[in-house]
């Protein structure tokens, strides 16, 4: 589903982030990217949603050149890719619900299929009780179980989450990581990034550790 | 189509949402607007006031020849066929009696024309001629002025020259000013619209991120620039409006010394409506050119 090939990424001022890297990864799996801060993870799931594309090399998601993609097709490309941020960038001047119908508004859904999409999958995360508040009186985990709701609502094929569990304290961080392993189960394609080993070991599944914009595999 | 339609409605409520969210914001750039689309306009109203007034009057040149009292019938006759000629565009016969009737008919000169013992005025012709030029008309003034039983000509195309001139200048004055003001009119949108992306571009790059395309983020934003442009178009009418009762009252007054019933002319629904939709279309394109350079910036950014 995902390939890197001889891909590398040099930033503005000489700073490589990525230098040759090369992996694929299949539809269904579950996939870490381990590394210290700074190791190029986040580059490298920007590179997947072509949020950023890359100096050299090739970047291929679901057989499309994801590097060479046109303005206009990025935004497509992005429909089948649920994001998730460690700062959740959720919208304050709306409720729960509203900002988990954001994606669902884009792609021009029907609003009553919407309304019922958007209630299951907050459902799902167990936000149901919280559908009209703001976002800014839930905590941090919470805030973040919110994220992933808005990037599931719209039942991407692939999901990248980037330090999901970063600012979160062990139990809350836990609970998400089950979350993930749930919807992997059900088809979903993830790749996490994140540094917090105990999730990869109690998770299982397929680790790739970025060090000095090289790639290594792992194996849990 | 329908989620084309869902989208539009969306992004029209939300354009709606977000002026009523900031009623004095949007006031202030409303007025802002209607006081720049008000100048050219007024321009516009009093031009077509004088326009039509000056429409009554004779545009092209007369020349009207004047028979002596006791010209006999055959010069009579002879003029005639000279005015039939084919420098003659158009002759027509007044006979003094008919004069004497319209110099009644003229307000605060029936007075004037009742107090007379007899009628004093002479038979004449109005000719229209096809030529223009001044020498021309004035070959032709003389030409006629030789005929037996001409008592005199006068040729009176100057001041409608005049006049005719100072409008087409007043006109071209109007649409410079409206192409200055149409520019200043996209910049005030595009100001005001500037503050609401900066404000919202939180929601731009997020809506980004989750596949939104250009146009659906540059929608509500194009919406609020056109309704923005309407009540800048609307607030233009209302200061017209107050404009022209604060004036009419002394323009009446001024025109009543003159002895004319001169009053100012409104605005037709035409020319409402014309205004209205270019408003809506400069707020409309100032917002189009915000938007788009703001996502160019954050493209080159990103």
């Amino acid at each position: 589903m995902i390939s890197f090939s001889q891909v590398t990424k040099r930033y503005p001022g000489g700073n490589e982030a990525l230098s040759g890297v090369n992996f694929s990864i299949e539809q269904g799996e579950l996939v870490f990217l381990t590394g210290h801060s700074g190791a190029g993870k986040s580059t490298l799931l920007k590179l997947i949603a072509a949020i950023e594309r890359p100096t050299s090399g090739m970047v291929s998601v679901s057989g499309q050149n994801v590097g060479r993609l046109s303005r206009h097709a990025i935004p497509y490309l992005r429909r089948n890719i649920g994001l998730v941020f460690q700062d959740h960038k959720l919208l304050f001047d709306r409720n729960v619900i509203e900002n988990v119908l954001l994606p669902l508004d884009i792609a021009g859904f029907d609003r009553r299929e919407a309304l019922r999409r958007a209630r299951a999958v907050i459902d799902k995360v167990g936000l149901l009780q919280r559908e009209k508040a703001n976002p800014i009186s839930l905590s941090g985990g919470e805030q973040q179980r919110l994220c992933i709701a808005r990037a599931l609502v719209s039942r991407p094929a692939l999901l990248l989450a980037d330090e999901p569990t970063g600012n979160l304290d062990a139990g809350y961080a836990a609970d998400i990581m089950t979350m993930f392993r749930d919807f992997n189960q059900v088809g979903t394609t993830l790749v996490i990034a994140t540094h917090d080993d105990r999730a990869i070991i109690a998770l299982g599944g397929r680790a790739l550790k970025l060090d000095h914009g090289k790639v290594t595999e792992v194996s849990a | 189509m329908i989620g084309w339609l869902r989208h539009q409605t969306q992004a029209l409520l939300a354009a709606q949402r977000r002026l009523l969210a900031q009623p004095v914001a949007t006031l202030l750039a409303a007025l802002a607007m209607g006081v720049a689309v008000s100048l050219p306009s007024a321009l516009y109203l009093g031009l077509g006031t004088l326009n039509r007034l000056a429409g009554n009057l004779p545009a092209s040149p007369e020349i009207s020849v004047f028979l002596d009292g006791d010209t006999a019938a055959a010069d009579r006759a002879a003029i005639a066929t000279r005015l039939k000629q084919s420098d003659i565009a158009q002759a027509r016969y007044v006979p003094k009696e008919e004069a004497l009737a319209t110099l009644s008919a003229a307000q605060d000169l029936a007075d004037i024309a009742a107090g007379l013992a007899q009628n004093p005025l002479p038979d004449a012709w109005v000719v229209r001629p096809h030529a223009s030029s001044r020498e021309q008309l004035d070959r032709l003034a003389l030409d006629l002025d030789k005929l037996p039983g001409v008592a005199e000509t006068h040729l009176d195309s100057q001041w409608a020259g005049r006049l005719q001139a100072a409008l087409a200048l007043g006109r071209t004055v109007v649409w410079v000013l409206a192409g200055l003001f149409a520019i200043a009119l996209t910049a005030i949108s595009g100001n005001a619209i500037r503050a609401q992306v900066l404000a919202r571009h939180n929601e731009i790059q997020i809506s980004r991120l989750i596949g939104a395309t250009d146009r659906h983020i540059r929608r509500p934003f194009l919406y609020l620039g056109a309704l923005q442009g309407l009540l800048g178009g609307l607030a233009a009418g209302v200061v017209l409006a107050v404009v022209g009762v604060i004036l009419r009252a002394p323009v009446e007054r001024l025109a009543a010394l003159y002895g004319s019933s001169f009053h100012l002319l409104p605005p037709t629904v035409i020319e409402i409506v014309g205004v209205l939709g270019l408003t809506t279309l400069f707020g409309w394109l100032g917002a189009w050119l915000t938007v788009s350079r703001t996502l160019r910036l954050a493209d080159s950014a990103a």
